[in-house]
């Protein structure tokens, strides 16, 4: 893993919690770092709807799993996985309006000749984008199933998330607001 | 007659739909209509107040902590909470920093686009784009051979068809008048401003923790502990490392910023006469600089009259109101009154045609943005605002920066009251904070050698609080003035509203027939080609629209957004 990138892998949840299924890749890393430790070289973060504003973040990077809602085939909840040249044409499309930050900040990074050398798009199909903080069920459902696609995406990639126990996910981290939205 | 329809005008977030008639060359009627819902309020009804701004923050993805701000600000008003010295000063960085960089980045990003032509940028001559940028500063990076890499770059991605940022404008329209070489050096600050905004908006992570969205907001102060000598507090080495930051950014902002501003305007200063507007200027003032209950503010609030900059007016919040003859939603009381945000209704009432549509009505309801107005009149709000005010309220940094750009573009300050102008404001806003930032800075470094307080706890336990309060919280975000209200009943949000800066330039006509801000500015604005209307992009992207912040939902049926049709 020879790279001048001070973070191996970043894992970077996507969207936002106001709008419903829209908000599932965010809240997918808060569950990802409430069951899991988070191995060393491995940033998490909940990157909302912030679009150029990540791309610190991303360019520090030299690999990314971004996780977020992505149209796609089959039912809502069905899980997608992206890589490389699809990526880019998947948040360009504007499922969201968010998504069209995400491009910016994609192209952003291409532009400055800084993309992570590998960039994987992980998520699941939506099936309301409407206000409010509760996912669809049948999102809900899935999205455990999506927190260890993630997990094992990074293993593949070197990087293992080691579970936690029950006391250590009780315990929250200072910082940590995941509560306030009810996760 | 000429129908244009510009859907989406904002090249970052948002759902702006732009409807403008054209006649002979010029726009004669216009409506800005904001295609997604927006009921952030109904989402914080019966929540813990101190929660708020968490929820708030997430309205906005382009202004993370503009709405946590406000929020705070509206709780700490209702409960009575006094945030200490160290909190507001570290405050004030945030919104500074917040704003400098969302300027910088506005001008570079969203709005060059509208004045450089990037495909021209290819015929440039390099040696003759060094001279030029030496010409007008002495930033190091103006050498031939950077900008032969830089149109090198580009010339690879526009061959790869690789557009990105850069897709979808009007590349080779009429109106762009830049010469190639000015094309080619604004096409390369353009690509260093985002190396700049990577690095300057670092100093948030030093002020808020390490984490995209700032977590070290608090009701009642700071959640970033101060202390000298203290590892995991902000300390004499995170003061250090932000003067550093503070110092690059006032660098960038005079010696690459300033000077590209005034030199794009050189050429475009036919646009000092388009864009006006409504004339009304509406500032709530930022920057508190005492802690007392009514504190200095370094831009003063304010209202400005009919372009009148020898009458600024105190800004008095009871003259606010909302109207919704046009946007779709019902008042219990009827179509026609206003109300205050105290009393502010969010009942969505779509009346609109089922999308994808062709046009609007606009004799009816057309838009999800209110109307607000202050004492029964559209305000302006935002950078041109804040300048406007600091500028006939004596504030004699801003009045010595202004003189010095009219000056330089040899023009009078009536060319203020347009498009040019809020791009030149924005400018100098960004130059006066850059400056400002280590003064308050300084003044945190002296205050936590002696004091540590973070944090009004007195306030903390809603049992502190009477059975039912009500607070507003005003704040001057990038895009302009930003107001909270909030209503708590036993503990918890009762009440919610919003009346954030998109809603004041981007609503709809009133009752009374008033155009909103964007629609006023538009009138006279020159068209060459309704099929390419760069020129109605210019206007509202002067305004820096967001309407993601606007509004905050997504209407799902409506996939098909970025087209511009003549029906």
């Amino acid at each position: 893993m020879s790279s001048d990138r001070p973070v191996p892998l970043l894992v970077l949840g996507l969207g936002n919690l106001l709008c419903g299924d829209d908000g599932l890749g965010a809240v997918a890393v808060h569950l990802l770092q409430r069951r899991y430790r988070v191995p060393d070289g491995v940033s998490v973060l909940d990157g909302g709807t912030l679009g150029l504003s990540l791309l610190p973040y991303l360019e520090e990077a030299h690999e990314a799993i971004l996780v977020d809602a992505i149209r796609g085939e089959g039912p809502a909840g069905s899980f997608v996985r992206l890589e490389g040249d699809e990526v880019a044409p998947a948040v360009a499309g504007r499922l969201s309006v968010h998504q069209v930050g995400v491009a910016d900040l994609l192209e952003g990074a291409r532009w400055r000749e800084r993309y992570p050398s590998r960039v994987i798009l992980l998520g699941l199909v939506p099936e309301s984008l409407d206000l409010g903080l509760a996912r669809t069920p049948a999102v809900e459902a899935a999205l455990p199933e999506l927190v260890e696609r993630v997990v094992v995406e990074a293993r593949e990639l070197g990087h293992v998330f080691v579970p936690r126990s029950s006391d250590e996910m009780a315990a929250r981290g200072s910082g940590d607001l995941s509560h306030v939205y009810g996760l | 007659m000429t129908r244009v329809v510009v859907d989406p005008v904002t090249r970052i977030e948002g759902h702006l739909r732009i409807e403008a008639e054209v006649n002979g060359g010029a726009v004669s009627e216009a409506w800005s209509s904001s295609t997604m819902f927006r009921g952030v309020e109904l989402i914080l009804k019966g929540r813990d107040p101190r929660d708020a701004w968490a929820f708030t923050q997430r309205i906005c993805g382009v202004c993370t902590t503009v709405h946590a701000i406000a929020s705070i600000r509206a709780v700490e008003n209702a409960i009575g909470a006094s945030p200490p010295p160290n909190a507001r000063l570290l405050r004030n960085l945030i919104i500074a920093s917040q704003c400098v960089q969302d300027h910088v980045i506005h001008f570079y990003h969203l709005h060059a686009l509208d004045w450089v032509d990037i495909v021209s940028a290819l015929s440039a001559d390099p040696a003759k784009t060094a001279s030029l940028a030496q010409s007008i500063s002495d930033w190091p990076l103006s050498s031939a051979t950077h900008f032969a890499a830089v149109q090198n770059r580009v010339k690879n991605f526009v061959e790869r068809g690789q557009l990105g940022p850069f897709a979808n404008a009007y590349w080779g329209h009429s109106a762009y008048k830049l010469p190639a070489e000015a094309n080619l050096m604004a096409v390369a600050h353009y690509l260093e401003a985002l190396d700049w905004q990577r690095e300057f908006i670092r100093i948030h992570a030093v002020l808020g923790g390490k984490n995209p969205h700032l977590q070290g907001f608090l009701v009642g102060g700071a959640a970033t502990p101060v202390d000298p000598d203290q590892q995991a507090s902000i300390n004499m080495g995170s003061i250090a490392g932000m003067r550093d930051m503070i110092a690059r950014a006032r660098d960038f902002v005079t010696r690459v910023y300033i000077p590209d501003l005034l030199a794009v305007a050189s050429f475009y200063t036919d646009w000092a006469g388009y864009g006006g507007g409504v004339g009304n200027y509406l500032v709530y003032g930022e920057y508190p600089e005492d802690d007392g209950p009514q504190p200095q503010l370094f831009f003063p609030s304010g209202v400005i009259r009919n372009r009148d900059l020898t009458a600024v007016e105190p800004f008095d919040p009871e003259k606010i109101t909302e109207h919704i003859k046009h946007s779709w939603y019902d008042y219990a009381g009827g179509d026609d009154g206003g109300l205050h945000p105290f009393n502010g209704e969010t009942r969505p009432n779509y009346t609109g045609p089922e999308p994808p549509y062709e046009r609007l009505d606009t004799d009816g309801k057309y838009s999800w943005l209110k109307s607000p107005r202050y004492d029964g009149e559209p305000m302006e709000v935002g950078p041109l605002s804040r300048m406007l005010v600091a500028y006939g309220s004596g504030h004699p940094r801003v009045q010595e920066l202004v003189g010095s750009v009219l000056d330089k573009l040899k023009v009078g300050p009536e060319v203020l009251f347009s498009t040019l102008g809020r791009v030149a404001a924005r400018g100098i806003e960004t130059l006066v904070l850059a400056e400002r930032m280590e003064g308050w800075l300084d003044e945190l470094a002296a205050n936590m050698a002696s004091d540590l307080r973070i944090h009004d706890n007195e306030k903390w336990e809603p049992s502190s609080w009477p059975s039912e309060c009500s607070g507003a919280g005003f704040h001057e975000a990038p895009r302009g003035a930003l107001g909270h209200w909030v209503h708590i009943e036993d503990g918890a949000i009762r009440n919610y509203q919003c009346v954030v800066p998109s809603t004041w330039n981007a609503g709809p006509r009133d009752a009374a027939g008033k155009r909103g801000p964007y629609e006023e500015a538009l009138l006279g604005t020159p068209v060459a080609d309704a099929g390419q209307p760069l020129e109605i992009l210019r206007t509202v992207h002067s305004f820096d629209p967001c309407m993601a912040c606007g509004v905050h939902v997504v209407d799902t049926k409506r996939r098909e957004l970025a087209r511009v049709r003549i029906p």
